[in-house]
């Protein structure tokens, strides 16, 4: 069909050409010859109303990611206060922060939260989304208690776990009480305060692979499972060899999103432990935030982005090399 | 309904077996747990102060009394939450609005350049945001405008998951009733507007819905870019109320911050319960992380 078009106009450039006997006539339809053929793209008249269609979003989003990334990248390069001019400082930044005992403990630390809430949420999000699909009575209600802490902000979580987590009154504590538990600091020591906020983190994260996971199971075929378990195949079994190798891409992609996610952690150790006790549970945005807005370091708060910008990119690259050699 | 047919009911419910009540049951107590810290926070908000920090563990309060309350409203707590609003709903339009029109001309126009449009959008979803919020906090600052509606809503109108749906919708959609407007006579906008978007209520849906959350959420750029209290969104406002940056809650004690929270999170469970199937086809189609 396109083809044809294309070819239909190329018959009426020749046809044009042929019945021009004048020069002038003849340079006239020349111009007009280069206007058909050059205003089709892909074989297509050219819509240049796209453009207009584009533009009340594309001024926002060059401005705000690709003029702000390289403005971002300028500033890492400068000392800069809130007052003043940038001075550029060339590398000086990058070198004071591979020394800085902050960055290493802020890098670490948000390694050891990847550690602990990217396989609580996949296997919890896996193993409910599991338990919902198979539509047992109240599997209505389970999905909406699954994903109802995904729609909340951050600060309801922070603070709600606060007064849950809280050594002394808290609920948590309360029922290890019960068992014969003492108290366990969550929030106020520097052994405990990660795993704390984790918690919280992975009450709060689940609800997305939830869901990811239930659709995905959604569009396995129920006769497959059920084939496998007329051939004996125990629940266990038939989830395993045949739901587990179907559901791979999902969750390599859930793991992927959320480590970037957890690398990302902010809010929560902000409202949770704002980073204690003695930085055990402070992540590199939260670091990110004070330098900028208690220190008044915006080229060394920069700084810190661009290398925080320049991990998650490699680990994005890492996990998707090892996704590709798997397959 | 007698007990037997009502047992042969709770069996039906996708093909339950005897042996698969045990599973059955821990499920149900999980998704009880699972909800237990919001009714938690419901429960203390109604306390009275001195049964807050109690011994003993009381889901439900002895007396149910709205002090905590009024003790939130002590503080601008209202303005806060005028703010979220302006800001969330004026971001969600707006985002809505750009979104379509970039997600129509990507999937229907034919223009140079859109292939690499499109490409450079999702390649920006590899960005974290928090790559660009120091640049942006040093720009809004010289440019004088911090403590500004501007300043929260212009970052949070060109949403690039926004494109994505309606791309999708309209990639989705037969052009047939668009090209017979077209033959006759209409422009390209007037398409757009009258038979396009009219029948792009579900994808408008789903978009409002993940923009508002997302931007009745948004923490960390209200945080930086405002400081003057009276500015403050709901979320930064209330976060206040955390006895580890705030004072308020270390005078007045928990109950008084879970009222807080259980007023900030009555919107966004309410659009969920309403909306539940959109919000989950949403997040599965996109896969839009916070």
């Amino acid at each position: 069909m396109i083809a044809s078009l294309r070819n239909g106009r190329e018959a009426i450039i020749q046809a044009g050409e042929k019945s021009m006997n004048t020069p002038a006539s003849l340079t006239i339809w020349r111009k007009t010859k280069l206007r058909m053929r050059k205003a089709t793209w892909n074989d297509r008249r050219i819509d240049w109303s796209g453009y207009v269609f584009l533009l009340p979003f594309f001024i926002p989003f060059l401005t705000f990611t690709v003029v702000a990334i390289i403005f971002g990248a300028y500033i890492a390069f400068n000392d800069w206060g809130i007052m003043g001019a940038p001075e550029w400082v060339g590398l000086a930044n990058f070198k004071e922060a591979f020394t800085d005992p902050w960055v290493a403990k802020a890098f670490v630390n948000i390694l050891r939260y990847g550690i602990i809430i990217v396989p609580g949420v996949t296997i919890l999000g896996l193993t409910f989304a599991v338990y919902v699909n198979k539509r047992w009575f109240l599997s209505d209600f389970a999905r909406a208690a699954f994903y109802s802490p995904n729609v909340v902000s951050a600060t309801v979580i922070g603070l709600v776990w606060v007064w849950i987590l809280d050594t002394q009154f808290g609920l948590v504590n309360k029922y290890l009480n019960m068992i014969g538990i003492p108290n366990i600091p969550w929030l106020t020591s520097t052994q405990w305060s990660l795993i704390g906020v984790s918690i919280a983190s992975i009450w709060w994260d689940l609800g997305f692979s939830f869901v990811l996971f239930l659709a995905a199971l959604q569009e396995i075929p129920r006769e497959i499972q059920e084939a496998a378990e007329i051939d004996g195949a125990s629940g266990i079994q038939s989830f395993w060899y045949v739901s587990v190798p179907i559901l791979r891409p999902t969750i390599s992609m859930i793991v992927t999103l959320q480590l970037i996610a957890t690398m990302r952690i902010f809010s929560q150790v902000y409202m949770m432990t704002n980073g204690g006790p003695a930085g055990s549970s402070v992540s590199v945005i939260h670091y990110i935030y004070t330098t900028a807005i208690v220190r008044f370091r915006l080229g060394y708060a920069a700084a810190v982005s661009l290398m925080l910008f320049v991990v998650i990119l490699i680990v994005t690259l890492i996990q998707q090399r090892l996704i590709r050699e798997s397959d | 309904m007698n007990i037997s047919t009502g047992i042969r009911n709770f069996f039906r419910h996708g093909n339950m077996k005897a042996r698969d009540i045990p599973f059955w049951i821990v499920g149900v107590v999980i998704a009880v747990l699972w909800i237990a810290p919001f009714v938690w926070m419901v429960s203390t908000s109604f306390k009275p102060a001195k049964e807050v920090m109690t011994k003993e563990i009381e889901w439900f309060p002895r007396h149910i009394v709205l002090d905590n309350y009024k003790k939130v409203f002590e503080y601008p707590v209202a303005r806060w939450a005028w703010n979220s609003f302006v800001v969330a709903t004026t971001s969600t339009a707006l985002g809505v609005l750009f979104g379509a029109m970039a997600g129509y001309a990507l999937a229907r126009l034919n223009f140079p350049g859109k292939n690499v449009f499109f490409a450079v959008l999702i390649a920006s979803l590899m960005i974290p945001t928090e790559m660009t919020i120091i640049p942006m906090f040093v720009g809004f600052l010289k440019v004088g405008l911090s403590n500004s509606y501007i300043a929260l809503i212009l970052p949070t109108i060109a949403n690039v998951f926004s494109v994505y749906i309606f791309r999708q919708f309209f990639l989705g959609l037969p052009a047939e009733l668009e090209d017979a407007a077209a033959i006759d006579g209409a422009s390209r906008f007037a398409v757009f507007w009258q038979i396009a978007m009219p029948l792009a209520r579900s994808p408008i849906i789903a978009a409002s819905i993940l923009l508002f959350t997302l931007n009745w959420n948004s923490f960390l750029w209200p945080l930086l870019i405002i400081f003057d209290d009276n500015m403050k969104t709901m979320p930064v406002g209330i976060a206040a109320f955390t006895p580890v940056v705030g004072t308020h809650t270390q005078l007045e004690g928990f109950g008084i911050s879970m009222a807080g929270v259980t007023l900030l999170s009555l919107p966004g469970l309410l659009i969920f319960f309403i909306f539940q199937r959109f919000f989950i086809e949403g997040i599965s189609r996109t896969g839009i992380k916070g």
